[in-house]
């Protein structure tokens, strides 16, 4: 597991991460989420041993990342951003000195680069300088470097950024299959790659953890009202004043009119029920015909949107 | 293994991967080259090499910072030293299988320099003693791991290869200026102190096929302290 209590960290007089808390455990994919800046490269190197913490602990696979730094750093895989590797290398020659760095004895040595390679689909550039591939294989062959030892944590920083779509999809569904047994840390500000990949959510900004959950949950508690979508055909423009007249509704808006038919925004006050069916009942009662009523839940990216603008007002005000 | 001899083996290897490996080797065995036919292959003079070590220590001068400045330098400038510090492996380790890894490439630079060996002893009669050849070899990988250590320090400082290039070359410029050149303006307790770390001396002693055991411990104990330097500078990296 991954356990980080407290943990800040300041370059001058830039705080870059201030009080950071969060553990997490085996058999979850936990997404660290933040605009540039927010303090998640700097989150990750303390995790992984590369920056000290000015104040707070790390505890990888129950090792402190200090204290016994050299047993937590073997329990850990880990793949910077961007995947730095040695370009004159050939990429079985890269995982053999990985493998060797990582003291895995001789005799496992061929099957673990073996396990890696096929795991990360690099057999067939095995003899190719690393210098010579594309960026997504150097993206795969540092994974498989991260792999080889076959850590019981895993954190990867921006895993699938230079990937084409379909290497992409490869990529988290082997992050995902890491993660059911394994704890797996993945640094991202792409919002869909959180929410498709991680069982957890950790919303970082201004060096602060914002939010920590599910992303269904962070949705349910950061997503604000609900909010609702409607086709009506609405000739006479009944159908606006029929919906502000239900209770809960605190806004409706036109979003789209085609000819006779509107599409309508209906955004609930907080607190507010399910509102389809009372709304359906008003508009039944006001003679609009209507062939869409929905609810349009929030995304990650509205959470994600929300904690920002609260937790920065000034942005909210550039917004 | 070792990680020290894993990382070593890696660096050493690396230098025969890059063009620069190649151009050091073969520039250092062709200037040798035109130092040994011009100066120590004369017909009819006595057969010694004592002028071929002199010049070939001074040739360690830009060899040695050429061959030192990407050890930490580039690494941290590609980023690869982030996932090699975050690997099972102490900085102290880190730093001392790069340099064991340069040292090792140095003594390859090295080699080819043997045929001139064999070339004086086919062509003289008498052949040349072999005590101050062997001990002028020595001069050179002791000189040269000393050189090493300076640019593995100065590597260490900066993510820039060019200036840890510079430093090297111009610090170990001013040491040999220092400590061989008479100054009359330094005071006296100065130009003992100078004396003391001249190296200049130490390569002629060697040359004559003087092994002094003082000389030996000057440049290894030498070396050690600027590793340790490195090595703090490696740690530093992470305060910084």
């Amino acid at each position: 597991m991954i356990k980080a209590a407290g943990i800040a960290k300041s370059f001058g007089r830039v705080r870059a991460v201030r009080g950071v808390s969060f553990a997490v455990e085996p058999g979850q994919v936990a997404g660290l989420l933040g605009p540039n800046g927010a303090g998640k490269s700097t989150t990750i190197r303390i995790i992984t041993g590369y920056l000290p913490a000015d104040e707070g602990t790390v505890q990888v696979a129950g090792f402190d990342t200090r204290r016994d730094s050299l047993e937590a750093r073997r329990n850990l895989g880990y793949l910077p951003e961007a995947a730095p590797l040695y370009p004159e290398m050939s990429v079985v020659g890269f995982l053999r000195y990985r493998a060797r760095l990582f003291g895995i004895a001789p005799r496992d040595r061929v099957r673990a680069i073996g396990a890696a390679m096929e795991r990360c689909r690099i057999e067939a550039v095995r003899g190719r300088r690393v210098g010579h591939l594309s960026r997504g294989y150097r993206q795969r062959v540092g994974l498989a470097a991260a792999l080889l030892h076959d850590p019981p944590v895993l954190v990867l920083d921006e895993p699938t950024s230079a990937l084409d779509p379909s290497q992409v999809v490869e990529t988290r569904e082997l992050i995902r299959d890491l993660g059911r047994t394994r704890t797996v840390l993945v640094s991202s500000h792409v919002l869909g790659e959180v929410e498709r990949l991680c069982s957890r959510a950790l919303i970082i900004a201004g060096g602060t953890l914002l939010a920590d959950g599910t992303p269904a949950e962070l949705v349910r508690r950061h997503g604000g009202p609900a909010r609702y979508v409607i086709e009506a055909r609405d000739e006479g423009r009944k159908a606006e004043p029929a919906l502000r007249a239900v209770m809960g509704v605190a806004a409706v808006r036109e979003e789209r009119a085609d000819g006779h038919w509107r599409r309508l925004g209906v955004e609930a006050g907080t607190d507010a029920p399910d509102l389809r069916e009372p709304m359906a009942a008003a508009l039944a009662g006001a003679g609009v015909a209507v062939r869409e009523l929905s609810a349009r839940p929030a995304s990650l990216e509205d959470v994600f949107l929300r904690l920002l603008r609260a937790a920065d007002p000034a942005r909210e005000n550039a917004a | 293994m070792s990680a020290a001899a894993v990382i070593a083996g890696r660096e050493f290897r690396s230098f025969f991967r890059l063009p620069v490996g190649w151009v050091v080797i073969a520039l250092y065995a062709a200037l040798t080259g035109v130092v040994f036919a011009a100066g120590t292959l004369q017909p009819g003079g006595v057969a010694t090499m004592r002028d071929f070590f002199a010049l070939a220590a001074w040739l360690m001068l830009p060899v040695t910072p050429a061959v030192s400045m990407r050890l930490l330098a580039e690494e941290a400038r590609s980023g690869t030293l982030e996932a090699l510090v975050t690997s099972p492996v102490s900085d102290a380790h880190v730093v001392l299988g790069k340099y064991l890894g340069a040292l090792a490439f140095l003594v390859a630079v090295l080699a080819p320099t043997l045929a001139f060996v064999a070339t004086l002893w086919l062509v003289s009669d008498p052949r040349p003693e072999a005590g101050p050849i062997v001990a002028g070899y020595l001069s050179l990988v002791l000189l040269g791991g000393l050189y090493l250590a300076v640019g593995t320090l100065a590597s260490a400082l900066t993510n820039n290869q060019t200036l840890a290039f510079l430093l090297t070359f111009f610090f170990l410029v001013a040491l040999l200026l220092a400590s061989g050149t008479r100054m009359d303006f330094v005071p006296d307790w100065a130009q003992h102190a100078f004396y003391a770390v001249s190296i200049q001396r130490r390569v002629a002693e060697f040359a004559k096929g003087i092994v002094g055991l003082g000389d030996a411990v000057f440049f290894i104990s030498g070396a050690v302290c600027f590793l340790a330097l490195a090595w703090g500078a490696l740690e530093s990296r992470r305060w910084r």
